[in-house]
């Protein structure tokens, strides 16, 4: 472990890129951010020392087998990438970034190129290399929508991932993304965006009191409640920026009556192991686990985020138990389902502008979450319009992978990254943009802003929230309202 | 010139339909055992076999993925590929070698037929080679046997179609015929060790790929072992 920081001439190194200028400054990346403190000495041999270790313990080396015999360069992934297409850039067509990986299995883990490199005397893997890498996977959003274009099957965002993982064990990993996770392993706070336990109880319980003076009901975040139906796990940041979706979600439960809490023993659904390193994401995924397990809960509930559903609807099982582990829904799923019950009900006249939906890749790419939320929209949105390519083929936001929380780049994903998406939202001309994941939120809203374009990035629960409709039996008498306010008072 | 034929039809001819289907096997069994151990170490051993099983489907028969993206190139593509397969497998005069190799044959195409797909191939191959050498993308991320495999593969179609369709002087055709053989075994040779083993490893693609996001459990332990990282902050 490196305890001295960098010199002057490391951080020059690790800062150079390896573009041409003139590319540079057409990305508008004018700080790289591969940027975590790192030795600098030997990195191809640790390099490859950390890739040989994760081959030995992971599935990666059949995939990487099965991709190396049959990769066909037909390069139909480059007209799918909206970051080849925004930069124009060869060096970002998924084909080629798969393939700088690619090429170091084939020479250093692989009979026939061991042999054809030692001949040769060529393709060894550099430390020019190692930073080609680091700066084209962090290009990559990660959204995975060339794997559905690839004829021959290969799967560039597992590719990426890997990528990014061995990259990671040699320090090379955002800045942001390490800091946010060494808060949630090894903080106090436990969470990505250290919110202390005290912190979130009041802004629950300031929330709750919005709700009842704003729809006349007792809605609550009920903590702590063993045997709940639901433990509750959103994007830790939505307690801070996204209360709205918070308030949507809590008055569905209100609405419906079924048990659902929040643990303060671990209430973060944030994994950012998805997007740089397996061995965080199975660390997270296990305080999911054991949080569940503390409050007895039956199942795991992810709230709008997209990456946060997948990792833990994948790999819950993978790393807790298999077929034993807690079953994982996203809160669409459930108030999808609450919705075709009937047991939830909205109102068709509050929402009138004109509505669209992003789909975040990681619950779309694979249809898991595609067609639920767009029912329950076009149900009580009179004006609801479609964004095409949408769904398994949809245009990533720009900020995915990890690459949001980067605010170093905001100028490179609101210029590049996030291109195809803002020329599709002005297209569609909507007004309201629903965005169900908190990655999504925060680039589309920083997208929007810089772009210029006349539009509102909300939640599904946000608009769910205005359009809720109550039983009567719910509702708390006007004159109790009063009285509780002036009491305070 | 006689002998020579008669060594490359027999002989040369069965070795290299024995190096081509050893060495497919060879793949598929590797690729086969790569998966068994995945799926052995996967923690979680669900796959989601219905997308599994439609993705796959959808690249076989590609018609709803034609028209996504290089719509022109896709169509040329899945032509070449059409006459590709079904010539050297079901033509008349191939059946006979295939009998007289293998001791058994199938129903064959008409000739008429065989023509039009050795005709499309052609161009078609010809159109992909354009193709690749054009485009700055395709360029860029080509090695070279994505350059010599179209041609490679041109070559016994154009021998071929001359054979069949000319009035060749005795010396010309067997020349001709001679290149065409070598040159299919040439391929049969060259095809498991380079991209074409795409033609077998292709239908597990997805499946492959899918099976590789099953993590095993508990490798945070084991490799914080290996790499001695025990205990280091994240």
């Amino acid at each position: 472990m490196r305890t001295s920081k960098i010199t002057e001439e490391e951080r020059q190194k690790a800062f150079t890129s390896m573009r041409k200028p003139e590319v540079n400054k057409k990305q508008n990346l004018e700080v790289l951010y591969h940027i975590e403190d790192f030795d600098i000495n030997d990195r191809p041999r640790c390099f490859l020392e950390a890739f040989a270790a994760i081959l030995k313990h992971s599935n990666y080396r059949m995939a990487l087998d099965h991709f190396i015999r049959l990769s066909a360069k037909c390069s139909r992934c480059a007209t799918t990438c909206q970051v080849y297409q925004a930069t124009g850039d060869l060096k970002d067509i998924p084909c080629y970034r798969s393939e700088l990986l690619l090429s170091v299995y084939r020479r250093h883990f692989t009979l026939g190129g061991m042999l054809r490199g030692k001949i040769a005397g060529t393709g060894h893997l550099t430390d020019e290399k190692i930073q080609e890498m680091a700066q084209s996977f962090y290009n990559c959003t990660a959204c995975r929508r060339c794997v559905n274009e690839c004829p021959s099957g290969i799967d560039h965002g597992l590719i990426t991932h890997l990528g990014r993982y061995i990259l990671s064990e040699i320090g090379i990993t955002p800045r942001a993304l390490v800091v946010s996770t060494r808060e949630q392993l090894e903080g106090t706070s436990g969470n990505t965006s250290a919110v202390p336990v005290p912190a979130l109880l009041d802004t629950l319980e300031f929330l709750s009191e919005d709700m009842l003076e704003e729809k006349g009901v007792n809605i609550k975040f009920p903590i702590d409640i063993e045997n709940s139906d639901y433990v509750f796990f959103p994007a830790v940041s939505d307690f801070l920026m996204e209360a709205e979706t918070l308030m949507g979600i809590a008055a569905v439960f209100t609405a419906t009556g079924d048990k659902w809490t929040t643990g303060t023993g671990y209430f973060d659904g944030i994994n950012y192991g998805l997007f740089y390193s397996d061995r965080i994401l199975e660390r997270v995924v296990k305080k999911i686990d054991a949080e569940t397990k503390r409050l007895n809960g039956k199942n795991v509930l992810i709230g709008e985020c997209g990456h946060a559903s997948r990792s833990a609807k994948m790999f819950l099982p993978a790393y807790c138990g298999g077929d034993k582990a807690f079953p994982v829904i996203n809160i669409m799923e459930y108030t999808y389902k609450v919705w075709k019950e009937g047991r939830l009900k909205l109102d068709p006249n509050i929402v009138t502008e004109k509505v669209a939906y992003h789909d975040p890749c990681n619950i779309a790419r694979t249809k898991w979450i595609v067609n639920q939320p767009r029912e329950i929209l076009k149900a009580f949105c009179k004006n609801y319009v479609e964004m095409t390519p949408s769904g398994e083929d949809n245009i990533c936001c720009g900020g995915g992978g990890g690459t949001v929380s980067l605010d170093e780049i905001r100028s490179y994903r609101t210029t590049v990254g996030g291109k195809l998406k803002a020329d599709q939202i002005r297209k569609s001309g909507c007004k309201i943009l629903v965005a169900p994941c908190a990655n999504c939120k925060k680039q589309l809203k920083e997208l929007v802003e810089d772009q210029k374009i006349d539009c509102q990035v909300v939640g599904l629960h946000d608009l769910i929230y205005k359009a809720i409709i109550f039983d009567e039996s719910l509702k708390v008498k006007l004159d109790a309202i009063e009285n509780a306010s002036q009491e305070e008072k | 010139m006689e002998a020579l034929l008669e060594f490359a039809r027999g002989p040369l001819f069965r070795l290299s339909l024995a190096i081509m289907i050893l060495g497919l096997i060879r793949i598929l069994a590797l690729d086969l055992y790569g998966a068994w151990e995945a799926y052995r170490k996967a923690g979680d051993k669900t796959l989601p076999w219905k997308l599994i099983i439609v993705r796959t489907l959808h690249w076989f028969f590609p018609v709803k993925r034609v028209l996504h993206s290089r719509p022109v190139y896709s169509i040329i593509s899945i032509l070449f590929h059409v006459g590709l397969l079904l010539v050297p497998i079901f033509l008349f005069a191939h059946i006979q070698l295939w009998k007289s190799a293998i001791g058994f044959g199938w129903w064959a195409i008409p000739k008429g037929l065989a023509d039009i797909f050795t005709i499309t191939t052609i161009i078609c191959g010809i159109l992909l080679f354009i193709g690749r050498v054009s485009s700055t993308a395709s360029n860029f991320i080509s090695r070279k046997q994505d350059y010599w495999w179209p041609l490679l593969l041109l070559l016994p179609f154009i021998t071929g179609f001359l054979c069949m369709n000319s009035s060749l002087a005795a010396s010309t055709y067997q020349f001709l015929i001679l290149i065409h053989i070598l040159a299919a075994e040439l391929i049969f040779i060259l095809l498991p060790f380079t991209k074409i083993a795409h033609c077998i490893l292709m239908p597990l693609s997805q499946f492959i790929a899918n099976l590789a996001w099953k993590f095993p459990a508990n490798t945070d332990d084991d490799i914080c072992t290996t790499l001695n990282k025990k205990g280091a902050p994240v």
